[in-house]
């Protein structure tokens, strides 16, 4: 698998997958794709479970993509309407990994399956910790495309631009990096904006926009809308949860 | 593409950053200060009526010049139809419904809670100034939506007052329970 796409400073790799149009995809490239994307998330279930494994998790990560069971129980899932995709992952990647340690296993068995097995973290924190990382990847391809598609310049909006530094201003930086938020008058002098309602026009602009590239996201693996509105609702009351815990 | 770094950030940052990021693509209550409702607020009431009504249809656009024009071309905002000694009933029913159809729609550019009290403030001067009830609320919900727009902040001391007439005009004021600034 080529991973020269994937940025040092990025949770995931960087390729521009929404260019690629999904109805001319094979069903095999578009699990490829998700698994490059929710790669972080997906090492960090592997080691959590297998701690000891820590050092060849991006070796069986790529071997694990690369999998022909998985392809095929990919392709052969019966009903995709049910049954979570974060799920299937999981269930896939637990099942190779202890597959191919019962292979290793028979030709050198210095430290015993039981054993190995033993060492997995309660599944409560090993899911918890999943889904954190599934829901910044989520977000983190949700912005990265917002603004990819706010910048482009075959846009029909020539002011498209604004609406990404609008909500970057006002929304993202004060959310993400404690910025304080940038008052109104300050927003309709920097975008030469006549009225407070315009500022309001171009901020719900932003939202509509991010609204639709957080459900575009999750839809590439939910596939249904009813099953991609339910996963962004269950993502939403699982982040809320936590934050409401400290 | 720019010196924000989303993917970054977010990699540190706190379940609560993430629980409120995810909620701004759901709503639009919260997105302004109430110091910035009241410049939104300000600027709704000076703006000019038959821009904001003459989009409902062409009819309805003809019908508001008329009206307009009827009152000696004074009523020029939103502001100076709520403040009229006797505003037309229709046109104040028609600022009713813009208000309302803005509370609704999801996509409004309008404040939710901008165009509500819009939509209250209409209710009152018709109940105020024509002793009209243009409105079909019942009582108590009626009586809780002027109290909850009287209680905004940010709402200038005129359309307050106005909206404290109209809850004095309430079946059941004058029973001791008048309400004032």
């Amino acid at each position: 698998m080529d991973m020269s796409s994937e940025s040092p400073s990025s949770i995931f790799p960087r390729t521009d997958w929404s260019e690629l149009a999904q109805t001319s995809e094979a069903d095999e490239a578009r699990l490829d794709r998700l698994i490059r994307l929710y790669w972080t998330p997906l090492r960090i279930f592997l080691v959590a479970s297998f701690p000891s494994l820590k050092e060849q998790a991006e070796v069986l990560l790529q071997e694990f993509a690369e999998d022909k069971i998985l392809k095929k129980g990919w392709l052969q899932r019966a009903d995709r309407g049910r049954g979570k995709f974060r799920d299937f992952l999981k269930t896939s990647l637990r099942n190779f990994v202890l597959d191919r340690l019962d292979r290793v296993e028979v030709k050198r068995p210095p430290v015993p399956l039981d054993e190995l097995e033993q060492e997995l973290p309660g599944p409560e924190a090993t899911a918890e910790e999943f889904d954190l990382t599934w829901v910044r990847t989520v977000l983190a391809e949700t912005l990265r495309r917002m603004e990819a598609d706010c910048k482009d310049p075959k846009a029909d909006q020539p002011r498209r631009g604004n609406i990404w530094e609008m909500f970057r201003i006002r929304l993202l930086e004060p959310i993400l990096n404690d910025a304080p938020q940038a008052p109104y008058e300050q927003l309709i002098e920097r975008f030469g904006l006549k009225s407070p309602t315009d500022a309001s026009n171009m901020l719900l602009s932003g939202k509509r926009i991010f609204k639709a590239h957080l459900t575009r996201v999750i839809k590439d693996y939910a596939e249904q809308d009813a099953v991609a509105a339910a996963e962004i609702q269950e993502l939403e009351e699982f982040v809320a949860r936590l934050a409401g815990g400290g | 593409m720019s010196d924000f770094d989303s993917a970054g950030a977010l990699s540190k940052s706190a379940p609560k950053s993430l629980a409120a990021l995810m909620a701004e693509g759901a709503e639009r209550a919260g997105l302004w200060r109430p110091d910035e409702l009241g410049a939104i607020f300000r600027h709704q009431l000076s703006a000019p009526i038959l821009v904001d009504l003459g989009g409902l249809d062409s009819a309805t656009a003809a019908r508001l010049k008329l009206l307009a024009e009827a009152q000696s071309l004074l009523l020029k905002s939103f502001s100076d139809l709520l403040l009229h000694p006797a505003p037309p009933v229709e046109l104040l029913s028609l600022t009713k419904d813009f208000a309302k159809a803005n509370m609704d729609h999801p996509e409004s550019s309008l404040p939710k809670e901008v165009a509500a009290v819009l939509y209250y403030a209409s209710i009152s001067a018709a109940l105020v100034r024509r002793g009209e009830r243009i409105s079909q609320l019942k009582d108590a919900e009626l009586e809780r939506g002027l109290r909850w727009a009287k209680d905004q902040p940010w709402v200038d001391k005129q359309i307050q007052q106005l909206l404290v007439q109209a809850l004095n005009k309430m079946p059941g004021a004058g029973t001791g329970s008048d309400a004032t600034l």
